[in-house]
């Protein structure tokens, strides 16, 4: 059921309880989970945290926490499958839901008692009207209605040919219920593969979770600040669209000016410590003011894929366009801190006028930026990739729920090293993701299938422990779609959506495999390739494992990659 | 040289200087009662010999001496055993009883039957457990982030949370402290 009041049927509620939360592991999660927490700091609610990662993961913590609890609130997860068939609660359990999963099953839809969604009913859903899809007079007795025909129908003399008579009524009337039965029944399930068949987001569960702050009138900067984050999250791991990203920042940006016109003043000038921000619209290049301006341009996915970096023509392009610019060599590769004054200036304006002519018109993008105490600037989608690298650590042997808490923490402002550390390992992911493109491409590993291209990372590969971890993947399979479509000159395959798969477990033998939609300018970011995958698994009864809330990420057993492939191919086609 | 098993008394205990308990050396004080015991008697000997009274004076300063060490070892444990019931409540680990002579248990069972008199007659009905919040603390509830698994933990309204690694928890202060203290949880300020 949709919550319409968010704070009178979620906060309410929960204010006087003990709640679980359960949240998936992704950024917009752990932004929604540090509001929720602040606000519930704000009034006590005592609660406790569980990471989760997956439908195993969910199914284990609710049924270690089902006893003490009776209230579940659910981030980013959950909301995409019959949620009280999976963990089967008892009949007190109740569910608050902020998913930005999309779409929601119809059961959780239309569930009134153990099931809330705290998602905005005009939130672009289209779900099936009730009565397309559920049916209560399910079992209508034929023979019931036998004898109510009977009293209906004209007088005749013979009591046998009366009864012919109501048999052949009855029969007729009987027929044409079951026949109008199967079309509805056939009818509902178009409907309802329609509905699921492709698989997308929704708003951004730290922005509904700011909304909830906003309407009590408990938000402050930091909440407003990882909203930004959750928003920022779901930009650059290509989950929205363009427009909506744009309509969602015009949102945001009127609470930015809300906050920033209540606090500065010509008397009153915030300290220099205070959390300032500030809408940019600054360049997409990934980590710029953390790293070199040149490193950026090299290892971002826009600009490598622009100049086409992995040939020889594309650095000579990259050289012509610094020289365009007039930046000299030196400065382009010393830290950006350290760049020249006068470059830094005007930095925006040059790059955005040479980049037009070089073809990237949309170098730059609107977006936040924090700024706190002399040393720490920042701007929305630095954290974004420092969270995100953080939250997928591999370079020590940690648990993934040590790694939820470390990027947790980096999003406090109290824990600016840990952030830092977080940026130093995005760029390294951000340069093996370049490199391992650039081999891609250089060694043509992407072939066509046919109705989909698809690239397959071997075990040796450098880095490749980096991508058996969903988001890393999924920049990888994003960047180098782009990077395909820019390199080939197949039209046809410029149209064509990837599917990627990385080893990723050594010792079970087993790969992650994910498929991303087409690469277009008004993409609407919906993916078909959720239910591709299980229709492909069942019919060959391939060893799969669905465990990702994200239904286009699987794990798939090594040996069963032909013909799961080839299931697919067919399925496509 | 005389008193210097009194001394390494007093050098054991500076050494752990944090207010730990270091087990209680029986031996030594047994070995300073003995050499008390032997300067005692050497000075017991009949008639009075002028050209023995500076002796019998550095004898008796070194019995002095002995007895202030001893009695300064003694007292300074006993603070030490007092601290521990503001650390660690009424129960004390085994490994700390362990370190503890039978008098210093009495002296602590004593001691605790006081300090819950007293804690009893404060606050009206209820008395009023003074061993908690030794800083003023800023709220009722913290967070709590749990270093490893300890099982399920009962709070004060009959609610059962599980304790899992790497699950956090908003609880309130005073159930937490044993166990932060304990090193199970950890204090999440953010």
């Amino acid at each position: 059921m949709f919550v319409a009041d968010i704070r009178k049927e979620f906060y309410d509620v929960v204010v006087n309880q003990r709640v679980a939360l359960l949240v998936s592991s992704d950024i917009d999660a752990l932004c929604a989970c540090k509001i929720l927490q602040a606000l519930f700091h704000c009034d006590q609610v005592q609660y406790t945290l569980v990471p989760v990662t997956g439908w195993q993961d969910l199914g284990t913590a609710f049924l270690e926490h089902k006893e003490q609890y009776q209230y579940f609130v659910l981030i980013n997860c959950g909301v995409n499958v019959d949620l009280l068939e999976t963990l089967q609660p008892e009949e007190d359990s109740i569910f608050f839901i902020c998913d930005t999963h999309r779409p929601v099953d119809v059961v959780n839809v239309y569930n009134d008692t153990q099931i809330k969604l705290l998602i905005k009913q005009d939130d672009d859903l289209g779900v099936p009207s009730y009565d397309d899809i559920f049916r209560d007079d399910e079992g209508e007795d034929e023979d019931a209605d036998g004898g109510d025909s009977g009293n209906e129908s004209d007088g005749s003399s013979e009591p046998s040919g009366k009864r012919r008579r109501f048999d052949e009524g009855a029969l007729e009337r009987r027929i044409e219920r079951q026949r109008a039965k199967r079309e509805w029944e056939a009818r509902r399930r178009e409907i309802l593969f329609d509905y699921e068949q492709y698989e997308y987001h929704g708003t951004s569960a730290a922005m509904v979770m700011f909304e909830l702050a906003w309407v009590m009138t408990k938000d402050t900067k930091d909440m407003l600040w990882w909203s930004i984050i959750g928003l920022t999250d779901q930009w650059v791991h290509d989950k929205i669209t363009h427009m909506k990203y744009v309509t969602d920042i015009a949102t945001l940006q009127r609470h930015v000016s809300r906050h920033n016109h209540r606090n500065e003043d010509e008397e009153n000038s915030l300290s220099i410590d205070c959390m300032r921000i500030s809408f940019e619209y600054d360049l997409r290049l990934a980590l710029y003011q953390h790293w070199s301006l040149y490193e950026s341009i090299c290892n971002s996915c826009y600009t490598s894929c622009s100049f086409k970096l992995w040939s020889m023509n594309g650095q000579k392009k990259l050289q012509e366009f610094l020289a365009d610019m007039g930046l000299p060599l030196k400065q382009v590769r010393q830290k950006f801190n350290s760049m020249d004054m006068s470059i830094k200036e005007n930095l925006r304006e040059v790059i955005e006028e040479s980049a037009n002519k070089f073809g990237m018109r949309d170098i730059r993008v609107q977006t936040f930026g924090v700024h706190f105490g002399f040393k720490n600037r920042f701007l929305a989608s630095d954290v974004v990739h420092a969270a995100a690298s953080l939250l997928e650590n591999v370079e020590k042997d940690e648990s993934a729920t040590d790694n939820f808490i470390k990027a947790l923490d980096c999003l406090s402002r109290s824990n600016i090293e840990r952030l830092h550390l977080g940026i130093d390992l995005a760029k390294k992911k951000l340069k093996a993701i370049q490199q391992t493109v650039a081999s891609c491409i250089c060694t043509n590993l992407i072939l066509s299938q046919g109705p989909f291209l698809y690239c397959h990372l071997l075990e040796g590969t450098p880095d490749v422990k980096l991508f058996s971890k969903p988001l890393a993947l999924t920049l990888l399979c994003k960047y180098l779609l782009k990077a395909f479509v820019f390199s080939t000159r197949n039209k046809r395959c410029k149209v064509l959506p990837l599917i990627m798969a990385a080893p990723m477990d050594v010792e079970k033998g087993t790969v992650i495999v994910l498929g991303i939609p087409p690469e277009s300018e008004t993409s609407d970011k919906k993916n078909f390739f959720g239910r591709a995958f299980e229709k492909a698994a069942e019919s060959t009864s391939s060893r799969t494992l669905h465990d990702h809330f994200d239904t286009s990420i699987i794990e798939l057993k090594m040996e069963d990659r032909g013909k799961f492939l080839d299931a697919l191919i067919t399925l496509l086609s | 040289m005389f008193c210097e098993k009194a001394v390494e008394l007093i050098r054991e205990l500076h050494r752990m200087s944090d207010g730990q308990l270091p087990a209680f050396n029986e031996d030594s004080i047994r070995q300073v009662l003995e050499e008390m015991k032997a300067l005692y008697e050497q000075n017991q000997i009949p008639g009075v010999l002028l050209e023995l009274i500076p002796t019998i004076k550095f004898r008796h300063c070194c019995l002095l001496r002995n007895q202030r060490c001893i009695t300064a070892y003694l007292y300074d444990r006993l603070l030490r055993i007092r601290a521990l019931r503001w650390e660690y409540g009424s129960v004390l680990p085994t490994t700390i009883r362990f370190h503890m002579c039978a008098e210093e248990l009495e002296w602590f069972n004593q001691y605790k039957k006081s300090l819950a008199t007293y804690m009893r007659s404060l606050g009206g009905e209820e008395g009023l457990d003074i061993t908690q919040d030794m800083k003023p603390p800023k709220s009722l509830y913290i967070e709590v982030r749990c270093l490893k698994d300890h099982g399920e933990f009962e709070i004060d309204d009959g609610t059962v949370i599980l304790l899992k690694k790497n699950s956090q928890h908003f609880l309130p202060r005073w159930k937490c402290e044993q166990l932060i203290r304990q090193g199970v949880l950890e204090h999440v300020i953010s």
